[in-house]
């Protein structure tokens, strides 16, 4: 960016025009600064790390005394005609077993950047700067995307290193390479980035703070609770609730595929393409409508 | 420069801008007057393209603002004090809007120290009061050292040695060329501060003048007069159109007639005439009959009088403005 000084003057102003023209990377830099410049952001993605890491370390700790339980013949076969799942199974979902907080805290972290700029007038100094509004909005998401991956492929993994030791008290430990484990890590990165997309999107539509926690939690984490309570019996609605969003995101971080589920990559494309068309409709609307 | 053409903004049924055109040219300030609601934040959030006209269009340095590819460095502006993140700090607000274009931080903190905010940066604009909001928020309009200004009611909360800040600096960018539009419902500020004038009300172009012309046109000759038989030249005045209020048993301010007539009058009527002063009509005056029809609309809670062909009963507070 630095201007050569033995340049004409009206040689150097046209130069450092041509340099200062809105850019997307420039438009990236800017929503990064905004992201790391306001406290509450930072304070809530450690949070996310701190909380998915711990649940991760507890669950490790809880899975021992399970395992303990079921190396008892008679505890295991009284534990498997009640159906409990067996502990090494259980072991592998261990680095993501946050996900649910995460995702909690995550979508809310995302609508928050983006309905925030409208509750406090940001958001005209931001269109202002990028007047063609879409690559306003991608940077935002963007970032935030690689931050919620990193956010959960990073905890997990933590989760991971954490858990081992504990595991291997209880001979449960396993390594990277086995089935499904390093999928399931970065797995968990990728639910929140779409996750985060999704929020993100549903904050841009409603430019509300409360209203798009609210919608995108509901969505996320209320929604299918109601389907599982009041749908259970009839069959097209256990059909249609595969193709939930937060349907979708379990199948991805899912370790063992049941017979008839979704596996990891279809549940990628229903949340990815939730994800994807509020994102349009998003920049569709944002583009159309007054700031 | 910017060029206004049947620019329109509808909300509904409601035009809160009404095919409006108008051209702001360079090298000189120009002001946006006009009372509350009258349609000059619209405007200016239309020059800006945060909204979209309902009709019409509207060209910063010949383009639609978010045409240029480096829209900070066309036009700076002041929209709006509360354009920004209350829990970020003045540094990083401005920070990030540089980031947009590769503006470095150096002139960031040239904006600060050239609005004098240098002791508050760091601070979070939550805790800033009104005036330091102006302060930033013209900060930011200079950051890309732009073509065109424009500050929609910069004055706003500012102290007095900020107001006269604010005056110098309008008048300083103007005369380095660049095009000011600023607004303001005040018109005293306006009287001291604009070269030109562009007076909207309810939406409408009402003037588009120089200021002094807007002075001088609007202005019907006023004349205070001392006499010691003030009815008696009145009456002898009624036919001409003219109106007058009493100020004093024999002081009378008299609107819409020629010194020399008032004199030729009296002497006519043999009246003893000791003062006949034509005032100048301020400002505020020629901005109060422009936009009075303008206002009427918006707020009257008491039922309009018909107007009286009988000038005299004029009621004193009606004209006295």
């Amino acid at each position: 960016m630095a201007t050569s000084t033995s340049q004409a003057p009206a040689q150097q102003r046209a130069r450092q025009e041509q340099l200062s023209g809105v850019t997307f990377g420039r438009v990236l830099k800017s929503e990064w600064i905004k992201v790391t410049t306001v406290p509450s952001t930072v304070i809530l993605i450690v949070t996310t790390i701190v909380v998915m890491v711990g649940i991760a370390a507890l669950l490790a700790w809880q899975t021992t005394f399970l395992f303990d339980a079921q190396s008892n013949p008679d505890m295991a076969a009284q534990m498997q005609a009640q159906g409990a799942p067996d502990a090494a199974e259980i072991s592998r979902d261990i680095p993501g077993s946050g996900l649910i907080f995460g995702q909690l805290l995550m979508a809310s972290l995302a609508v928050v950047l983006i309905a925030s700029e409208w509750g406090t007038g940001m958001i005209r100094s931001t269109m202002v700067a990028v007047p063609n509004r879409t690559s306003a909005l991608l940077a935002k998401q963007l970032i935030m995307a690689a931050v919620s991956f990193l956010v959960g492929a990073g905890s997990a993994l933590i989760g991971y290193v954490i858990a081992q030791p504990i595991l291997d008290t209880a001979e449960l430990g396993f390594s990277l390479d086995a089935d499904g484990a390093l999928l399931h890590i970065i797995n968990t990165g990728s639910v929140l980035a779409l996750v985060s997309v999704f929020a993100m999107s549903v904050g841009t539509l409603i430019r509300n703070t409360a209203g798009g926690v609210v919608t995108s939690i509901g969505v996320l984490l209320v929604l299918p609770i109601l389907v599982a309570i009041f749908g259970g019996g009839t069959e097209w609605v256990a059909d249609a609730a595969r193709f939930l969003p937060s349907s979708g995101g379990e199948q991805m971080v899912a370790t063992t595929i049941q017979d008839g589920d979704l596996n990891q990559w279809q549940g990628s494309l229903v949340l990815g393409g939730w994800a994807l068309v509020l994102l349009a409709a998003s920049l569709l609307v944002t583009k159309k409508r007054d700031i | 420069m910017i060029e206004a053409q049947a620019l329109s903004k509808r909300y509904g049924a409601k035009a809160a801008v009404d095919a409006v055109s108008f051209t702001v040219h360079p090298g000189k300030v120009t002001g946006f007057l006009g009372p509350n609601g009258a349609g000059k934040s619209t405007t200016m959030r239309m020059i800006m393209g945060l909204d979209n006209p309902s009709g019409g269009r509207v060209t910063v340095n010949g383009r639609p603002y978010a045409q240029h590819r480096a829209p900070l460095r066309e036009v700076g502006a002041l929209l709006d004090a509360k354009a920004v993140h209350t829990k970020r700090s003045a540094y990083n607000h401005l920070r990030a809007m540089a980031a947009t274009h590769g503006i470095p931080d150096s002139r960031v903190r040239e904006v600060i120290e050239l609005t004098g905010l240098g002791s508050v940066a760091k601070k979070r604009v939550g805790g800033f009061s009104l005036g330091m909001g102006q302060r930033l928020g013209i900060a930011a309009a200079l950051l890309g050292d732009p073509h065109t200004v424009i500050l929609d009611e910069p004055v706003n909360g500012l102290d007095p040695e900020g107001v006269q800040w604010v005056r110098h600096l309008a008048k300083g960018l103007a005369s380095e060329g660049r095009t000011v539009f600023l607004s303001s419902h005040l018109m005293s500020e306006m009287a001291l501060t604009a070269d030109h004038l562009i007076v909207i009300g309810r939406g409408r172009i009402i003037a588009d003048a120089p200021i002094q012309s807007i002075i001088d046109g609007q202005g019907k000759a006023r004349v205070r007069v001392r006499v010691d038989r003030p009815q008696d030249l009145l009456g002898s005045l009624a036919g001409e159109g003219v109106t007058s209020q009493v100020l004093e048993p024999e002081l009378v301010e008299i609107t819409g007639v020629e010194p020399r007539r008032i004199a030729e009058i009296a002497l006519r009527e043999r009246v003893l005439v000791y003062e006949l002063t034509p005032l100048q009509v301020s400002l505020e005056d020629a901005y109060m009959q422009l936009t009075q029809t303008e206002v009427e609309y918006q707020s009257h809670d008491l039922p309009l009088t018909p107007a009286t062909p009988d000038v005299q009963q004029v009621p004193a507070h009606m004209e006295g403005r």
